[in-house]
């Protein structure tokens, strides 16, 4: 309390000055001492560990109390609180009002480029709304962060992408949980023949071009709980919207199974300098509606995609400064600056689009359903989209590709939720679950003759971010010896049923090019999370608080 | 003015207050309650401008109030505006999704009724017997189960034991209808139907059945019907002439209520046999933040509720000459 406001308060009470200055000071001295005796031994605050409601998912519920209950025996006061995941969301990436909380990324397939990953780390993204809401800030890791994003050479890259690992994982900023496998089912009686794709499971762009008919039916039928928002390409933000509309529209480059850059529209990709890529277009190609596919057809979508700032999209253009025809079948990409994810992330995530047809829309994302083009130049041509019950595909037998698909087409049903889906599959309505099957499902169907049940290792990862703007969480040895006291062995083992793999890195170890195998793991153990604090001066009242 | 006419533009005009109240009880509850539209891109990795541009495309970005005149405005030109989620215009959304509801509840709600009223009828013509406690004791267990419970055991005997009856959607794949009419007048619908309007016309069974074989126990205490044994008529006459035409009101009205109410579709039967219906569309669009979709669902749920009671009670002094209009 400061004199001056001491002086007015008693002056408002009516004491005289001078005696007012005397006891100003007095209250000065003993509020002193109160302070120095705080100093020696205070209470850590207590925490509020955010997780999604049971609901919504019962593995994150859960995830939260096995977490709780250790910090709450290392002398932490814990509050579980569930949340509406929505909330849940805002609250931490928005408003960033959080003590720590756990959510998750999930694995899309550009996302095997360790780019995305690693900036949920970068301090740039620690304003509101950015991806790195626990505030991590590490000159050194951004440093790197730019480093790596400009290696064009993988080696190079590799390098740098595993120092940065090596860089943050000791100051654990977060504790990556585990890796949850997506365990998925099909008929093995109908379709043979899929490759299971890691972050995909068997609903990958090629599924469908790998399914191979041993039943009476030859369209492959996929069914699901989730459906695209909508099918404009430049308006759809959800991942199911563009799952399903990848089939129909060609891109420049397609990813492997094994995550690796495959030429498909284009049949070469080269570097000519550090901000000049070109791409030569494979020849005959046509769209569906006849009209031929070229170089033009190319310059103009990507173009037209910066045009119409399709924010879905904008993390894959932002590199690019423009797409320039250099004759009928070659594009030269111009980009603002070297990226290492340009040739292999952004060319296989934009669509090629007819400008015959797109050329004549001003602003595209306003076109309602019915307005919508659905010409591509993909293996497959749309059919129809019923919302809440359906959609179809059929194959494009002029595609370049047509003779190694065996289905004539692709159905994909809209259910309400897994449990609809899963009769689906029992009674033969569906050949192919395109989402994970709950917990419950999965023993039934390994049960059913009919059916194969896959595990598919994901990439994306289930997080306990600490806010590190907060105390005790902006102290480093608390974060690592929480994060020794979470027993994460656990959560795979009873939550998971043993199908995952406990957190190590934010690029998983599936993702083996990127992942660093030799970070530091920070195994549970009790007593080193109790040395870790100690070492850093804490200590415990006689009530087993942990203190400070 | 007569005084029907007068008490009918009474009525007519508190219904359009209660819409309008409801209305602007929505476009706040929703605005406060629900989180913000563009929350769930986040995980799909959209940065803050990204998605500050995305909220201001939906008209987010502008002050609250204004949002609200527009909102209001809007409405009374009859345009419930453009689903965020979908990208298409909200009114196409609704009907489409209100005609899959209304063909599975109608039907279901009418053989409900069909069957409940002449069967609490008989119940209390034998009432105290065995019949009559073992009637009660059905038509009372489907109102009790729970929906997804009835459901499910529907499915898993009839769908799957059997394999005589399909369990999801309205229709087999793949088909070709696209109009409404065609995807309804065809025998795989209906097929599609007999599952789902089963289950809900079994947990609608148990109102009609009670409401009428009671009012029929208080009925039979009139004068008339003492007059009526007096003349010597029959039982049987007596009881379907005489004394059920008197017990039908309450079941009117009960029944008025009911296809009310049931615009906004059984959510959980809509999702036990993924049928494509409102309840299901409600429930995604409240899950999505989709304002004007959410809004313009449960407005069309209150006006559906508003326009029966008013016709409940238009109904009631055309059936009842005891009520009259004041």
């Amino acid at each position: 309390m400061s004199t001056a406001i001491t002086e007015r308060l008693i002056g408002a009470l009516g004491v005289p000055q001078i005696s007012g200055r005397v006891l100003a000071v007095a209250l000065g001295v003993s509020v002193f001492a109160t302070q120095a005796q705080a100093q020696e031994q205070e209470l850590l605050p207590s925490i509020t560990l955010t997780t999604t409601t049971e609901s919504y998912d019962p593995i994150r519920y859960e995830a939260a109390f096995i977490v709780a209950e250790r910090w709450r025996e290392l002398g932490l006061d814990v509050t579980v609180a569930p949340t509406e995941f929505s909330t849940a969301l805002e609250r931490f990436y928005d408003q960033q009002d959080f003590d720590a909380t756990i959510l998750g990324w999930s694995g899309r397939t550009d996302r095997l480029d360790p780019q995305f990953f690693l900036s949920t780390l970068d301090s740039r993204q620690s304003s509101p709304g950015g991806n790195n809401p626990g505030g991590y800030n590490n000159p050194e890791f951004d440093a790197l962060f730019d480093q790596q994003s400009q290696a064009f050479d993988p080696e190079e890259r590799q390098q740098l992408v595993m120092e940065m690992q090596e860089l943050y994982k000791p100051d654990a900023p977060l504790i990556v949980l585990f890796f949850r496998d997506e365990v998925v089912a099909y008929n093995h009686d109908a379709f043979e023949g899929f490759e299971p794709m890691a972050g995909e499971g068997l609903y990958s762009e090629w599924g469908p071009m790998e399914a191979v008919p041993v039943g009476e039916r030859s369209t492959l039928r996929i069914g699901g709980p989730q459906e695209p928002d909508n099918l404009n390409p430049l308006a759809s933000t959800s991942v199911w919207g563009w799952k399903w509309m990848r089939l129909y529209y060609d891109r420049l480059v397609r990813l492997s199974a094994d995550v690796e850059p495959l030429p498909w529209a284009a049949e070469k990709v080269e570097q000519v300098d550090d901000t000049t890529i070109e791409v030569t277009l494979r020849e005959g190609m046509t769209f569906h509606d006849g009209e031929p596919v070229t170089a033009s057809d190319v310059a103009f979508t990507w173009n037209y995609y910066l045009e119409q700032d399709y924010s879905y999209f904008n993390s894959y253009l932002a590199a690019l400064e423009r797409a320039e025809v250099v004759d009928e079948l070659t594009i030269h990409f111009h980009l603002k600056e070297p990226s290492a994810s340009f040739a292999s992330i952004s060319l296989s995530q934009i669509p090629i689009l007819p400008e015959h047809i797109w050329s004549e829309i001003d602003d595209a994302s306003t076109l309602s359903p019915s307005e919508t083009p659905t010409v591509g130049s993909g293996p497959f041509q749309f059919e129809r989209f019923d919302r809440g019950e359906f959609m179809a595909i059929s194959k494009f037998d002029e595609h370049f590709y047509a003779d190694n698909i065996a289905v004539d087409g692709v159905e994909f049903i809209i259910y309400a939720d897994m449990e609809g889906v899963y009769t689906g599959l029992q009674t033969g309505e569906i050949d192919v679950t395109a989402w994970r099957m709950e917990p419950g499902q999965i023993s039934l169907a390994e049960s059913q003759d009919h059916l194969t049940v896959v595990n598919v290792p994901d990439f994306g990862y289930f997080h306990l971010t600490f806010n590190l703007r907060r105390p005790p969480f902006d102290d480093r040895a608390v974060r690592r010896a929480l994060t020794m006291a979470s027993d994460r062995e656990r959560m795979v083992n009873v939550l998971l049923d043993g199908r995952g793999e406990v957190g190590s890195s934010v690029i998983a170890p599936v993702n083996t090019f990127w992942h660093d195998a030799f970070i530091e793991r920070f195994e549970f153990d009790m007593d080193a999370a109790r040395a870790e604090l100690e070492e850093a001066g804490y200590s415990w009242d006689e009530d087993g608080r942990l203190m400070r | 003015m007569s005084s029907r006419s007068s008490y009918l533009i009474r009525r007519v005009l508190h219904g359009f207050m209660a819409l309008f109240i409801i209305a602007t009880l929505l476009f706040f509850l929703f605005r406060l309650g629900l989180p913000d539209p563009t929350a769930a891109l986040i995980t799909e990795g959209l940065n803050p401008e990204e998605r500050e541009r995305i909220r201001a495309s939906f008209g987010l970005d502008r002050p609250i109030w204004e949002q609200y005149l527009i909102y209001l405005a809007n409405i009374l030109q009859g345009d419930f505006g453009y689903s965020f989620h979908y990208r298409a215009p909200v009114a196409d959304i609704i009907w489409e999704r209100l005609g899959n509801t209304m063909v599975l509840m109608l039907p279901a709600i009418v053989l409900a009724y069909a069957v409940g009223a002449p069967l609490g009828a008989w119940l209390s013509w034998r009432r105290g017997s065995k019949v009559d406690t073992s009637g009660i004791f059905v038509g009372l267990m489907f109102r009790s189960a729970p929906m997804f419970w009835t459901g499910m055991i529907a499915i898993l005997v009839f769908g799957i034991g059997l394999g005589w009856l399909p369990t999801s959607g309205m229709r087999t794949l793949p088909y070709e209808a696209s109009g409404f009419f065609d995807k309804i007048f065809t025998l795989d619908f209906l097929h599609h139907l007999i599952l789902p309007a089963l289950v809900v016309a079994l947990y609608y069974l148990g109102s009609p059945l009670l409401i009428m074989r009671n009012t029929m126990l208080e009925v039979y205490g009139e004068d008339f019907i003492e007059m009526a044994r007096a003349k010597g008529l029959p039982e049987r006459r007596i009881l379907y002439a005489h004394a059920a035409r008197n017990a039908l009101l309450p079941v009117v009205t009960q029944l008025a209520v009911t296809i009310g109410l049931a615009a906004g579709g059984q959510v959980v039967v809509e999702v036990v046999f993924s049928w494509p219906g409102l309840g299901r569309e409600i429930l995604n669009s409240v899950r999505t933040s989709d304002f004007p979709l959410a809004q313009a669902s449960f407005l069309v749920m209150a006006a559906f509720v508003v326009t029966l009671n008013l016709l409940v009670d238009i109904l009631y002094t055309m059936l009842d000459p005891r009520v009259s209009f004041k």
